[in-house]
């Protein structure tokens, strides 16, 4: 489960009394709020989009959004499921918009499901590096790399299951889809990660 | 019924339990080769777990600072679209109640015009300018009506219950 910045005196304080404090206008309980989860959001944007200063504003925009949406927030998840689904939608609407703005293809799908064959074996790559040739630096160089070849989606759905190990029906919720629709999305990004990170993470 | 790729995801996180696994292990065609798959994915599990460090915020306050003076700055905004009045003065219930009146206000002037423009049995096309008894005694269910037409230069002298026209009768 994704831990937060929650420390014993702020836990006494229910999520769910600050959001129905919210509800009623309380900006301090918002506060409250978006002190306990703003590096997580920050971290899960850095790691989609790798910019530090787009992230900040990134998640601004999602905590901005939340707060004028919360009425809206009806308790049936968890309120990190709810913001996280507010901060992918902004997150990945963002990508999207600057692949249309870019030149180049920086991910591409269709590419991605004709290239990997499910029962194949992803190989190792004949110029592996050995890890003690390579610099911490190029190894994050390196995983960034991999992940900008992925779909917004798809960053989305493997970084929420390996990094904040969140469980498939709280990334279900937080991108609105099916379960098995990340089950699917993590299969294949999976397989695209392991094809492009072999050489790093079997060096190591 | 799961697809290959969720039983797989499933396999590959240990969520698969009982029948389901020993049924997918059964249908994997080279085990050795599937386990080795297996450890690759544990293994960029914790590559990425062990790298993927975002940078911390330099400044968690000020975020939270930034974040309140872009609150109160829309807020503000909110209100002055509103036209300074915070409390939306175009609630519901005014919406039906104005609606109701328009409608009705709608409905009498509607009601006023048509019974202006639309005299009994007149003619579309002749405009009634005289309506009298003939004889009151004689025959008191006879009547003579005179139409004119200005557009066509006609007058319609229009008489009923009469059985005979009086040579010297003349219309009042």
């Amino acid at each position: 489960m994704m831990q937060t910045e929650v420390t014993p005196a702020e836990s006494d304080v229910s999520e769910l009394d600050l959001v129905k404090k919210c509800q009623a206008g309380d900006s301090e309980a918002f506060d409250e709020l978006v002190t306990r989860y703003r590096t997580r959001v920050f971290g899960m944007i850095y790691n989609m989009i790798h910019n530090e200063q787009d992230a900040w504003d990134l998640a601004q925009d999602s905590f901005l959004k939340a707060w004028k949406s919360i009425q809206r927030f009806r308790g049936q998840s968890s309120f990190y499921t709810w913001i996280y689904r507010i901060v992918m939608n902004v997150t990945i609407d963002w990508i999207r918009k600057k692949q249309v703005k870019g030149s180049g293809s920086e991910f591409d799908d269709s590419i991605q499901l004709k290239e990997i064959d499910p029962a194949s074996r992803t190989m190792p790559k004949p110029d592996a590096l050995p890890y003690e040739g390579m610099q911490r630096s190029e190894i994050r160089a390196r995983i960034d790399q991999a992940i900008t070849q992925l779909s917004p989606e798809h960053r989305a759905v493997i970084l929420m299951k390996e990094i904040e190990e969140m469980q498939y029906h709280e990334i279900a919720e937080a991108l609105d889809c099916s379960i098995g629709t990340v089950m699917s999305r993590l299969f294949y990004a999976r397989k695209k990660l392991q094809n492009l990170l072999k050489d790093v993470y079997e060096n190591i | 019924m799961k697809t290959f790729e969720e039983k797989w995801t499933a396999w590959v996180d240990d969520e698969l339990t009982g029948d389901e696994l020993v049924a997918f292990e059964a249908s994997l065609p080279d085990k050795t080769t599937a386990q080795a798959e297996k450890k690759a994915a544990h293994q960029l599990r914790s590559l990425l777990q062990r790298e993927l460090h975002a940078p911390t915020m330099a400044n968690e306050e000020f975020f939270s600072h930034q974040l309140r003076e872009r609150m109160a700055r829309d807020e503000e905004a909110e209100v002055t679209r509103s036209g300074g009045d915070p409390s939306p003065w175009w609630t519901i219930g005014r919406l039906l109640w104005t609606g109701a009146a328009s409608l009705a206000l709608f409905l009498v002037c509607a009601v006023l015009v048509l019974r202006d423009k639309n005299p009994e049995e007149q003619s579309q096309y002749l405009t009634e300018i005289l309506t009298a008894k003939v004889d009151p005694v004689g025959a008191p269910d006879a009547t003579v009506s005179m139409f004119e037409s200005k557009g066509d230069r006609v007058t319609v002298l229009w008489t009923e219950g009469l059985k005979s026209l009086p040579s010297d009768y003349a219309a009042k």
